[in-house]
This record gives structure tokens, sequence and C-alpha cells, in this order.
């Protein structure tokens, strides 16, 4: 007889916990594509091996979803932080980009999952020379969550 | 409207699939429209598929298989009284229970004009031996692989045919009613099949 769950109960939900962020991130010289993918890749990875390296038993998956006046890039992983998927519709080099991250992990609290996500894009937004800061609401975007990401560069 | 709903474990190529299979069915004949139920608490699902073109409802703020249940029931209203699509597809939490989900939307199917399609549920080929045997995820998955009339073992091309096997094996002992196929949505193998089941399959309530 397998174990599975009952309607009305869902242990998973207890367990896993996902966080996002969303920010604006700029940059004086223009970002061409293969920096932009590997920015990404960069990013990734480094959530997805800060997740792992505070207890995650389980990455549900790490996303990102960066976009730009003229395209945008998904990347996102899922366990191995070196097995990625980075795809998009790319453009000419930009400038100006809007990030979201969505980590979603079995086995860490929101509190750490939040924790490694925003220093993570810190750190690699840092690496890459670009200056972070919050989303224009009235840009007429309708993300919801963590958009206070951005610190005061 | 028929409804289909493409569940499966976070990551497990769920967005991938439904991008595909709208592209793939795309025609002047059918308008299509996708329901996603986003894990994280900024949506990412929904605009990647804006991004290709479908039109999106996202429903945040919880899992609709039982947080936010009644915010999916609203949606479909308003997608009856509104643009009424052929074809909608839901696209749930990695964590939800297909099962509740349909039940959710079974007593109001009939008055909102809706057909039930089949629930397919994806299992990630590349993770499926972990998945079936760790912890509470364990259940999770089994519990999905059991409310799904067509198991879709996702990633097919990234893991050996030995792999493959097992995964068909453990699934199937999982849900012996449900069709279990191969797919990739990389290479194309398995779209065709599952393009077929949503058109043609009609699920009883």
């Amino acid at each position: 007889m397998k174990d599975f769950i009952r309607i009305g109960e869902n242990p998973v939900h207890g367990e896993i916990h996902g966080y996002g962020v969303a920010c604006l991130v700029r940059r004086r010289t223009p970002i061409p594509t293969a920096e932009l993918r590997s920015f990404a890749a960069s990013l990734m990875k480094t959530i997805s091996s800060g997740c792992l390296a505070q207890g995650a038993k389980d990455i549900g998956h790490i996303k990102a979803y960066i976009e730009h006046d003229n395209g945008f890039l998904i990347a996102d992983t899922v366990g191995d932080p070196e097995d990625l998927t980075i795809e998009g519709k790319e453009g000419k080099a930009a400038t100006t980009f809007r990030i979201v991250v969505n980590s979603v992990v079995f086995g860490l609290s929101h509190e750490v999952v939040g924790r490694v996500t925003d220093d993570a894009l810190k750190q690699v937004t840092e690496e890459y020379g670009l200056s972070r800061e919050p989303e224009n609401h009235d840009s007429g975007n309708s993300m919801r969550g963590n958009e206070n990401a951005g610190d005061s560069e | 409207m028929k409804l289909v709903q493409i569940a499966g474990y976070l990551g497990s190529g769920k967005t991938t699939l439904i991008i595909a299979l709208a592209k793939m069915m795309a025609g002047p004949g059918l308008k299509t429209a996708v329901i996603v139920n986003d894990a994280g608490e900024v949506p990412v699902d929904g605009r990647v598929m804006e991004e290709f073109g479908l039109t999106v409802k996202d429903i945040g703020g919880g899992c609709i298989c039982c947080q936010v249940a009644g915010n999916m029931i609203r949606t479909l209203e308003s997608l009856a009284k509104g643009p009424r699509p052929d074809l909608i597809f839901v696209e749930p939490t990695g964590m939800a229970v297909p099962k509740t989900i349909r039940e959710n939307v079974l007593p109001g199917a009939e008055k909102n004009g809706i057909v039930m399609g089949p629930t397919i549920v994806l299992l990630d080929a590349t993770r499926a031996e972990k998945l079936l045997t760790y912890d509470t995820l364990k259940r999770l998955v089994s519990t999905q692989l059991r409310d799904a009339d067509i198991i879709a073992l996702s990633k097919a091309d990234r893991v050996t045919p030995e792999t493959l096997e097992k995964t068909h094996y453990a699934a199937a002992q999982i849900n012996p009613a449900a069709a279990v196929l191969e797919l990739s949505t990389h290479s194309g193998k398995g779209l065709v099949e599952l393009a077929g089941a949503v058109r043609e399959r009609v699920v009883a309530a």
C-alpha cells in the first residue's frame, strides 16, 4: 500500500517555502547577452548552492526572469547547482534590467530562503558592477511580493 | 471550455510543457488560456508564458489545491463569463494535489460550461529516484502520480534508457491505470501524443 496524502492535508506545505524578490538593476556600460547569461547562471548557482549549504533537503526550483527593453532571459535550476537552463529572447545589449527571482526550497524556513536569495542577489549584482534599486510601482508592472530588495547605492 | 491540468512536482517542466503544447496546438479555431498558480511570492511562470503570447490568469497567495481554492473557482467563472476559451490549461504549484483541484472545480463545472480534460502529471526523470524515495516528498509525488490520467516522464532525453525504464516501472506501479509516456520538450518526444490527448480526451466527472 502506497503512502499517499489524504484530501484536506498536505504536509509538504509546511516544509516547502518560497521567497520572491523583484528589483531593477543598472550599469553605466551596456551588458551584452553573453555577460547577462553569465550573470543569470552565477545568480542561480549562488542561490542554489547557498540553500544547500544551509541544509536544504531539496531545491524545488530557483528561477529568475530578467527583462530589458528589447529582450528577456529565463534562468532556472533544480537540485544540482551546475544543472542550469537559460533561455529567452535575447536582444541588444542594455543598461537597465528588471529582475524577478523566485526560490522555492524544501527543508529551509522562509526566512533562511529569503536571506540566502537576497544575499546572493546582492553578491552577484556587485560582482557584475550593477547597482540595484526598488521597482517603480508606477511602471505598470503588476508583480507582487518583496519588491523592496534594492539597496541604497 | 475544456480544463486540462498540467501538474507535477517543482521543476518538473510544467511551464515549458504548457508553452510547447500551446504553440503546437495554436490555430484560428482554438482559444487557449492558462491559469497559473506560482509557488513563489513573486510570480514568474505567468510572465514567461505571456512572453510566448499566451493569455494568462495568475493566481498567487497560496496553493490552489487548498489555500486559495476559491480564487481558482472565481477565475474560472470570470473566464466563463468573459473570453470563454476553448481550452484552459491549469498549472498548479508543484506542491499541489491534483485530485483536490479537480474536486474543487467539479461542483461548478456544468454551470460554467467546463468539460474535464485529462490530468497530466509530470515526473522529472532526472530526479525520480530521489522524489519517490525521499522523506515527505515521496508522499506528495506518489499522490500526484496517483491522481494522473497521464503520467509524462519529463526530461527523458537526459537520462539513460535504464533509468527511464526504472522510472516508467515505478510510475506504473503507483498508478497502473494511467498512461505513462516519455516526454522531452527539448527533442519533441511525446508532445504529439500529449497534444492529441489534450484535444480529444474527456474525463468523466
